[in-house]
């Protein structure tokens, strides 16, 4: 079970703690279960993913967007390749659609002054050549040049500006918080804790090494720490002295689209090829990709913000968006535009991965740094760290009781009419469909608050079956979601948040503000 | 599964729209029709429309939602029309083959002889006007809001600002000052409200709420609950004036900023829909372009009256009766296209196959004008001509027209011309 609002206590120790409960915490967590059973993860929200792992583009990138020679590079193409081994038995998918990298006119623009021939060449042959030289290079296994014709018999609304492609096969699309949700899940099965509304705020260290981790809740003792705290992570290094590095905080937004609207305009990944020095920003530049449920993503933009916690989005951002992919895409409506987010990437100064036990502090390992091709990276980061954690005394025996399975709850709208029937025969719950733009039934949300990582409160549920994220936006269901979570939790639909303390989603009850006899 | 079912009729949404088709299927000889509506009661959105306004055409009487919803949720139950609450359709093909689910039945199949949609409109959201910021709890739709309050007895906010003056949104200033709710102000980006003129008077004016022509919100400020928002006039392109900004701390946003027909079934079985409408094109049964699907009410065009819907449900419903009862006998003549002349946005219905009877035509003008002469011209005659003070384009205007019998029309146009150009 997972440990909510301190309704448990904290263990006094635990074989390893992971403070932070995002997608490479709870990946590393969860491989540590396959050696060890007292595993615990320590997160200050109210769910699992509640940091960038929920707001990023969910991309399993292949590798071939990164600078040759960095960690990111090879933890990249390393987790590519260990990917559909690391979610098996998840009940998570990952769909390895493909990456349509497309070189267009303006890759070199017209007036730079070069014959044409000669532009053309590199356009459609010299480009697309070194692009799969690179990516090989890399270990990136399948990459293909694709003339004009082709790319638009992949994807025929891409702008008429293309020239030529290169199709990137081993890139996949996989849901960040369903999969984050599931390795927690399965950590758990296997013996380790989470704690959820738990919030580090030191840790004891004596004689050069770590001994407890502190909380708001009490202390835990370790002999070993993974410090996963994303966006934190500097100042929670710094906690055990173990710091060194800044986390300097650059958010990503991204706009996201109708479903049916997407699937009329594009199947694969859609990226656009520019120069080393066409990109504007710290970033690969983005492009247009469906979700892993299908929702087209424009973005993500990429601007250094002071605020870890600035998940807003500009209307500069919204403009910088439409602008920068109408070229990619021209045809696409704007008006599809169902809901924009924005995420905080954790990039150190040097712009790599920062992996490794601390000098300082022994028993400390650091995780930082993580960012986009962070999602990507997860099973090599977590192979990495464990590999460190056993240099550091974890044991290496892999436990003969560890469970591979993580049942995962079944999704009405994914199952055939004799399934669904035999499961409304079973419980009518299953027949009541509460979310009408998503198909969700009232069986999903009472299995999402009663699950391992239960959900309790409206987007923990909307993570885990997509209530409210279809075209309404949770407009006709957000009281039945909110009631059925009031029901299941015992509380009262006033205590229900949108996500977590401090977010009621009403006021009051009616007529609770009218002053004197009223009430 | 048992064998599929062959009703007569199948109207998806009891809605105004939907109980009205029902009715008007089953008084037009069918016995066989089912009423289907996805909530666990009848009357659609009518039920949390407790303030009255309701009925004035059709019963001549001025009623509550709710009032206006028993009226035909009483017909209904004494018609034997088979309904199905809770019931939510999955699928629709262009073939007229349904499929749909609730917890009583489980998923089933349906084959009708014709089908009235009649699923109504869904509200535009924040994204959906690209209203930038953070995204907490307390941003809400006006329509949204109006249920909680009004069905779920509880407040989605207490200090609240409002965008949007459509009619929901005036309404709702209203109702949120009702609660003991405090409305900041009602901000709307056009020069000119959105809502019906009795609105903005009986629901702001009496009321002391500002209304703030030409203006938007900019930002949505609070991480986890509404803490305030920024809001900004805006210049004749719509753009808000960066030096005009203001911070109004409040705990709620609710928006009222349009409606968009329900379509995601009709795309599904094919139907034609309108992009000036977002409805399905239809003609002057509300025949839909797909054979023996039907349409009414909201999910055609978001009408301001509901007595409009009615009426619109009534021609539908009659309309399917006729194509199951005439079994296909009558053969669908080629359509004449309405066609929207001097300031004229859209017309509803689009097409016109037959002339013989009276045709209402529902439109929306583009733009407001003083002293204005609404006409249909058949053949460049004169067939209707009606004088308005104003028209403003969020009132709609019914005009009607007879051709007179079944002679061949080419062309009919609905104009707005104004007095000089009359005189």
């Amino acid at each position: 079970m997972a440990y909510v609002n301190g309704q448990r206590p904290l263990p006094s120790r635990a074989g390893l703690v992971v403070v932070g409960g995002g997608v490479i915490g709870c990946s590393i967590a969860r491989e540590a279960t396959r050696f060890i059973s007292d595993v615990v993860v320590i997160e200050k929200e109210s769910d699992v993913a509640c940091g960038t792992s929920k707001a990023n583009n969910a991309e399993v990138h292949s590798g071939i967007g990164e600078d040759a020679g960095t960690l990111k590079q090879k933890l990249n193409v390393r987790g590519n390749q260990l990917y559909d081994e690391f979610v098996r038995g998840l009940g998570v998918e990952l769909k390895r659609q493909g990456l349509l990298i497309v070189i267009t006119q303006r890759t070199i623009p017209r007036d730079g002054g070069m014959p044409e021939e000669e532009r053309m060449e590199l356009l459609t042959r010299k480009i697309p050549e070194g692009i799969v030289a690179y990516g090989e290079n890399a270990g990136i296994k399948g990459l293909r040049i694709l003339t004009r014709d082709e790319v638009f018999r992949m994807e025929p609304n891409v702008t008429r500006e293309a020239v030529a492609g290169v199709f990137d096969p081993t890139y996949g699309l996989i849901s960040p918080y369903k999969l984050t949700i599931a390795l927690a899940e399965h950590a758990v099965i296997n013996g380790a804790k989470v704690f959820l509304n738990t919030e580090v705020t030191g840790f004891r260290v004596e004689g050069g090494a770590v001994r407890a981790v502190i909380t708001d809740r009490g202390e835990i003792e370790t002999p070993m720490v993974v410090n996963a705290a994303g966006v934190f992570a500097d100042e929670v290094a710094d906690m055990a002295g173990a710091g060194g590095f800044v986390i300097h905080p650059r958010k990503g937004a991204t706009l996201l689209f109708d479903r049916q609207v997407t699937a009329e305009y594009v199947r694969s990944s859609v990226a656009e090829f520019r120069l080393p020095g066409q990109r504007t920003t710290q970033s690969k530049g983005g492009g247009a990709m469906p979700t892993a449920e299908g929702n087209l993503q424009l973005g993500p933009t990429a601007i250094e913000t002071d605020d870890k916690y600035d998940t807003s989005i500009s209307a500069e951002e919204i403009e910088e968006i439409f602008e920068r992919f109408h070229y990619l895409l021209p045809d696409f409506p704007r008006d599809a535009l169902i809901s924009a987010f924005s995420g905080v990437r954790a990039p150190t100064l040097e712009e790599d991965f920062v992996i490794g036990a601390s000098e300082a502090v022994r028993g400390f390992v650091n995780v930082a740094g993580i960012q986009s091709p962070g999602l990507a990276s997860a099973p090599a980061i977590a192979e990495m760290v464990l590999g460190i954690l056993h240099e550091l005394g974890l044991s290496r025996e892999p436990r003969p009781d560890f469970d591979p399975v993580r049942p995962a709850p079944p999704k009405f709208s994914e199952l055939s009419n004799v399934e669904r029937n035999r499961l409304i025969r079973e419980d009518p719950r299953w027949g009541n469909v509460i979310c009408r733009c998503e198909t969700v039934t009232e069986m999903e949300v009472v299995n999402a608050v009663h699950s391992i990582i239960p959900a309790t409160n409206m987007d923990a549920v909307k993570r885990r079956t997509r209530t409210g994220m279809g075209r309404c936006q949770g407009g006709f269901c957000h009281n039945r979601v909110a009631a059925i979570l009031a029901r299941e939790l015992g509380i009262p639909v006033t205590e229900v948040t949108k996500d977590g303390e401090g977010s009621p989603v009403f006021l009051g009850v009616a007529k609770e503000f009218l002053g004197g006899a009223a009430r | 599964m048992s064998a599929i079912r062959r009703p007569q009729c199948v109207v998806i949404g009891a809605g105004p729209a939907g109980l009205g088709a029902a009715l008007a299927a089953r008084e037009a000889g069918l016995s066989d029709v089912m009423l289907m509506e996805r909530d666990f009661e009848l009357g659609g959105i009518l039920p949390q429309c407790i303030h009255d306004g309701f009925g004035s055409i059709v019963f001549d009487q001025v009623l509550t939602g709710p009032q206006y919803a028993q009226r035909f949720i009483e017909r209904v139950e004494k018609a034997g029309i088979e309904v199905k609450l809770n019931t939510m359709v999955l699928e629709m093909r262009g073939d007229r083959r349904i499929t749909a689910v609730n917890p009583r039945d489980g998923v089933f199949e349906l084959e009708p002889a014709s089908i009235v949609l009649s699923m109504g409109c869904r509200e535009r959201t924040r994204h959906q006007v690209m209203i930038p910021g953070y995204r907490p709890a307390g941003v809400i739709c006006a329509g949204a809001a109006q249920r909680d309050i009004n069905i779920e007895g509880l407040m989605p906010g207490r200090r609240v600002v409002i965008l949007g003056s459509g009619d929901i949104g005036l309404i709702m200033a209203r109702r949120f000052t009702l609660e003991g709710a405090e409305v900041e102000g009602v901000y709307e980006i056009m020069d000119h409200p959105g809502g019906l003129t009795r609105n903005v008077v009986q629901c702001l004016h009496d009321y002391d709420i500002p209304l703030h022509l030409s203006h938007t919100v900019t930002f949505i400020h609070g991480r986890k609950r509404v803490e305030a928002v920024t809001v900004a006039r805006v210049d004749e392109a719509l753009r808000p004036i960066k030096e005009t900004e203001r911070r109004v701390p409040c705990d709620a946003l609710v928006l009222s900023v349009g409606l968009i027909p329900e379509n995601e079934l009709s795309k599904q079985a094919g139907v034609e829909l309108d992009p000036l409408t977002a409805g399905p094109v239809v003609d002057e049964r509300m025949h839909t372009s797909v054979d023996g699907i039907f349409a009414c009410g909201n999910v055609v065009s978001v009408f301001d009256l509901v007595d409009w819907v009615t009426q619109t449900a009534e021609t539908a419903g009659r309309g399917a009766a006729e194509y199951v009862l005439e079994a296909g006998r009558r053969k669908r003549k080629p359509p004449v296209r309405v066609t929207a002349g001097r300031n004229v946005k859209f017309v509803v219905p689009q097409l016109l196959r037959e002339f013989d009877r009276e045709i209402d035509l529902f439109f929306r003008v583009e733009h407001p004008e003083r002293a204005a002469r609404t006409r249909v011209l058949v053949d460049g005659e004169e067939l209707y001509s009606r004088k308005a003070k104003m028209v403003r384009p969020p009132e709609m205007i019914k005009a009607g027209a007879d051709p007179g019998g079944a002679r061949k029309v080419e062309d009919i146009t609905v104009e707005v011309v104004g007095d000089e150009e009359e005189a």
